[in-house]
């Protein structure tokens, strides 16, 4: 059979970390060719430079139906026809179908330069049409279609005029947002593409999909290709085998001292991609929540602290029930949360670190009508030393911070209330190792000073380094919980993995 | 050279002293004399009271264009009161200053609980006003203050009339509670990331809120103030003084803190008046043209230097790019 894309010893190197290394790579023609792995294993790399974004090391080749081309051009690859669409879609949501076709497209113009929209919005159905989707309002705003719409739209851009050349399209978690029912209409038109001859690599962390629309499978765990198969007589188990491989792992947690009341309990809580937890923390105790991204992973920790609103349940500290929605009432009751992405939630761009650390109370510096501003800097200098934050001073702009120190900026911010409940979403994303650790160091701590400590990541390692016990999400429930010497990362990989069969 | 000049963050200090020794040079014995000195004080003080009114929401992310109409409102109340005798004008005053509180009030209604966005919400309230202005009275009203009414604001204490200092103790209240008191940095913090600041326990909305309603009492306190040193009503009066008021707060944010504050607002708006007033005095006739040209050119030039230095330091730094001055991105919204 023909070969659409053949790659060979495909190797990245990042300063200091191998991203891939010696991977090779071939998709057949009209073949659905799954790519899997854990975060961290070198699929977006590998995408990435596919796309032209990042430059491979030398001794890398490729081909496209036989032909060579130059890996690492963004151009060259556009060329031989292979088109992506990325997790973000990258449509333009206020403008309509026609429009946002047109944006890789251009318009046909008539005289004056006039736009022929009558051509534009009949081209604009074909393409819609031949994704099976002859109803779609092509004129109303990309924003107002459902999701697996929306999916198809960027699909039908990133496809414009394939007749003449598109030979490989790259869909990279597509399904990461999309609702149960959305999955199967996407998955119509992913098969209606394959019935007419088109290569697709899908990239995607639910292998229920990947048995279900995939010829083969690619497998890659730490920057290496571990295998690749025939989807048929491949079984859950053994492609879950191949992904997560076998570690020895490194000592864990130690058993939590816990005793007296609960500090948290969660009664039935359901809102975002959460459907129904319940759950109770104990003061002294680390619990993890791990799952894979749509798991409601994302969302446990935001519905507790009043970052989202939930639909139903409870959440209750210290036998005090919080107000929905309503950060406040979770600080007064002792709640400290640090927000995952740090730049939109956490931080506050236009103060400085002094001004960031001690937003959520200022009542210790408020005194005689006015804010003391020398008892807050000695507070500051207190914190920057006890965290050991690299900052000029503590009139530095937080922005000017490296990210690990922004994080245990946002860490001092919170511990600093004395928490009884401490709310970590995604602690040590994006910061380098050395920050990590003390960040660990922090969680430790103060989990031994009693502190209830919720820990939701992506991070697997993580959790087992810092976990007395870890629950893992799947489709918005608990699906396991793992304690002591079950706490491996490899248990809760599979465990996340395992059943994740979408309900619609 | 820049960095140790500091004239990013000083420039309005700079423009002022470079003023002071052009005009000083050319026409020394008026610009320099103790009647320019109070003219250009007295002249500027509506300027400089509305200049807090729109500096007080900003500092919250909040816009309020409703300013200079709400000004207006303030005084077309007082002066109709006055002049049909039923309560007396100090009463007046206070109905007026209350009416411009509740537009205040239902622009923040409008921002809080309907969502929209406060530069559209507070547009459209302007218009609300106009109308109801021009509803209410279609002609020139004029001496119809007593002048027992207008001695509260006119009296003359160290040669200078009472309003001047009405405007200083105005402006050292704002300074005092937004740099000295907890709900200023909560609203600097709404202001910065509404988000980050509602996470942190800050209640983000009621500050939004509580600001358009003190803009809107400022800026009919404006309209007093007006109504002592001019006491004439006119349809004119109003959204023309808008401009001048906003382009001092932008230039004063990028003075001294690179964001909205009291000190640096009083400086750009002097700053400036003392050109205008250099330039009136040396081109004697036919000069309307130059102060908005002279006012525009100079706001421009100080948020440019400003927002530069941010973007070296972006560069240099590779910080978050959400980091610079967000005098920058205000202004550049404002322009869109």
């Amino acid at each position: 059979m023909a070969e659409t894309l053949r790659i060979e010893h495909l190797s990245k190197t990042f300063p200091g970390q191998a991203a891939l290394i010696d991977v090779g790579l071939t998709i057949d023609a009209g073949e659905v060719h799954a790519l899997v792995g854990q975060n961290g294993s070198g699929k977006s790399t590998l995408v990435k430079v596919l796309a032209g974004y990042h430059q491979p090391d030398p001794g890398s080749n490729a081909w496209v139906n036989g032909q060579p081309i130059a890996l690492g051009d963004a151009h060259a690859a556009a060329l031989a026809g292979i088109r992506f669409v990325h997790q973000d879609l990258g449509l333009v949501g206020s403008i309509s179908t026609v429009e946002n076709l047109a944006l890789t497209n251009g318009y046909k113009t008539g005289a004056g330069r006039r736009i022929q929209w009558k051509v534009a919005v009949r081209q604009a159905k074909e393409a819609m049409a031949a994704l099976g989707l002859p109803d779609l309002d092509v004129r109303a705003p990309v924003a107002s279609l459902p999701p697996s719409q929306k999916t198809a739209v960027a699909i039908a851009r990133s496809l414009v005029g394939w007749e003449d050349g598109a030979s490989l399209l790259v869909l990279d978690e597509p399904t990461a947002t999309l609702p149960g029912a959305d999955v199967a209409r996407l998955f119509d038109v992913i098969h209606r593409l394959k019935a007419k001859g088109l290569s697709i690599l899908y990239i995607s962390h639910h292998l229920d999909e990947v048995f279900e629309l995939a010829d083969r499978v690619t497998v890659l765990r730490d920057a290496r290709r571990i295998d690749t198969v025939p989807v048929a007589g491949l079984d859950h188990a053994s492609l879950i085998e191949l992904i997560v491989g076998r570690r020895i792992e490194s000592s864990s947690a130690s058993e939590a001292a816990t005793s007296g009341a609960p500090v948290l309990q969660l009664r039935g809580l359901t809102g975002g991609n959460v459907h129904g937890i319940d759950l109770e923390v104990r003061p002294g105790e680390i619990v993890g929540i791990a799952g894979i991204t749509g798991s409601g992973r994302e969302h446990v920790l935001g519905l507790i602290a009043g970052q989202l609103p939930y639909e139903s349940g409870e959440v209750i500290v210290n036998d005090r029930p919080l107000q929905n929605y309503e950060p406040r009432s979770g600080i007064a009751a002792g709640v400290a949360f640090v927000p995952a992405d740090r730049s939109v939630r956490g931080t506050v761009a236009p103060m400085n670190v002094r001004e960031n650390l001690s937003l959520c109370d200022l009542s210790p510096h408020f005194a005689g009508g006015r804010l003391r501003r020398k008892r807050e800097t000695t507070e500051t200098n207190w914190w920057i030393e006890k965290l050991s934050i690299k900052t000029s001073s503590t009139e530095t702009l937080i922005g000017s911070l490296s990210g690990g120190n922004q994080q245990k900026v946002m860490f001092g911010k919170a511990l600093r209330l004395n928490p009884k409940l401490l709310l970590l979403d995604e602690p040590t994303q994006g910061i380098d190792v050395g920050a990590k650790d003390q960040i660990h160091a922090l969680i430790d701590t103060s989990s031994n000073d009693g502190v209830a400590t919720l820990v939701a990541s992506t991070d697997t390692d993580e959790l087992v380094r810092l976990c007395h016990r870890v629950i893992v999400l799947i489709n918005g429930r608990i699906a396991a919980t793992l304690t002591g010497a079950d706490i491996t990362a490899e248990h809760i990989e599979h465990t996340q993995l395992q059943t994740n069969r979408r309900d619609s | 050279m820049i960095k140790r000049l500091a004239l990013d963050r000083f420039s309005a200090l700079y423009l002022w002293g470079f003023f002071m020794i052009v005009f000083g040079v050319l026409r020394p014995r008026t610009f320099l004399s103790g009647t320019s000195l109070q003219l250009v004080i007295i002249e500027n003080v509506i300027y400089g009271v509305l200049a807090i009114a729109f500096l007080i929401p900003l500092t919250t992310g909040t816009y309020d264009l409703s300013i200079g109409t709400m000004m207006s409102l303030s005084l077309v109340i007082t002066n109709s009161v006055a002049k049909h005798h039923v309560v007396p004008p100090l009463v007046g005053m206070l109905i007026a200053l209350a009416a411009c509180g509740l537009a205040g009030f239902i622009s923040g209604f409008i921002v809080v609980k309907l969502r929209v966005n406060s530069f559209i919400a507070t547009l459209g309230m302007s218009q609300v006003i106009t109308a109801l202005i021009l509803k209410t009275s279609r002609q020139t009203i004029s001496g119809a203050f007593t002048k027992s009414y207008q001695d509260i604001g006119n009296k003359k204490v160290l040669g200078l009339p009472l309003f001047v200092y009405y405007l200083a103790v105005l402006a050292f209240v704002a300074w005092y509670v937004l740099e000295h008191t907890p709900v200023g940095r909560y609203m600097f913090a709404t202001g910065g990331n509404p988000e980050a600041a509602r996470l942190a326990g800050v209640r983000t909305d009621r500050l939004v809120w509580g600001s358009l309603i003190v803009s809107g009492l400022i800026a009919g306190f404006a309209g007093t103030v007006y109504s002592w040193k001019v006491g004439t009503y006119s349809q004119s009066i109003g959204p023309g003084l808008l401009f001048p008021a906003i382009a001092a707060v932008f230039f004063g944010a990028s003075q001294l803190k690179a964001r909205p504050n009291v000190v640096g607002t009083l400086i750009a708006l002097y700053a400036l008046a003392w050109g205008i007033k250099g330039i009136q005095l040396t081109f004697s006739s036919d000069t309307e043209w130059i102060t908005p040209l002279f006012t525009g050119i100079s706001l421009l030039t100080a948020v440019a230097l400003a927002s530069r230095q941010g973007i070296i330091k972006v560069h240099k730094r590779k910080v978050d790019p959400a980091a610079p001055a967000v005098v920058a991105a205000t202004v550049a919204e404002l322009g869109s």
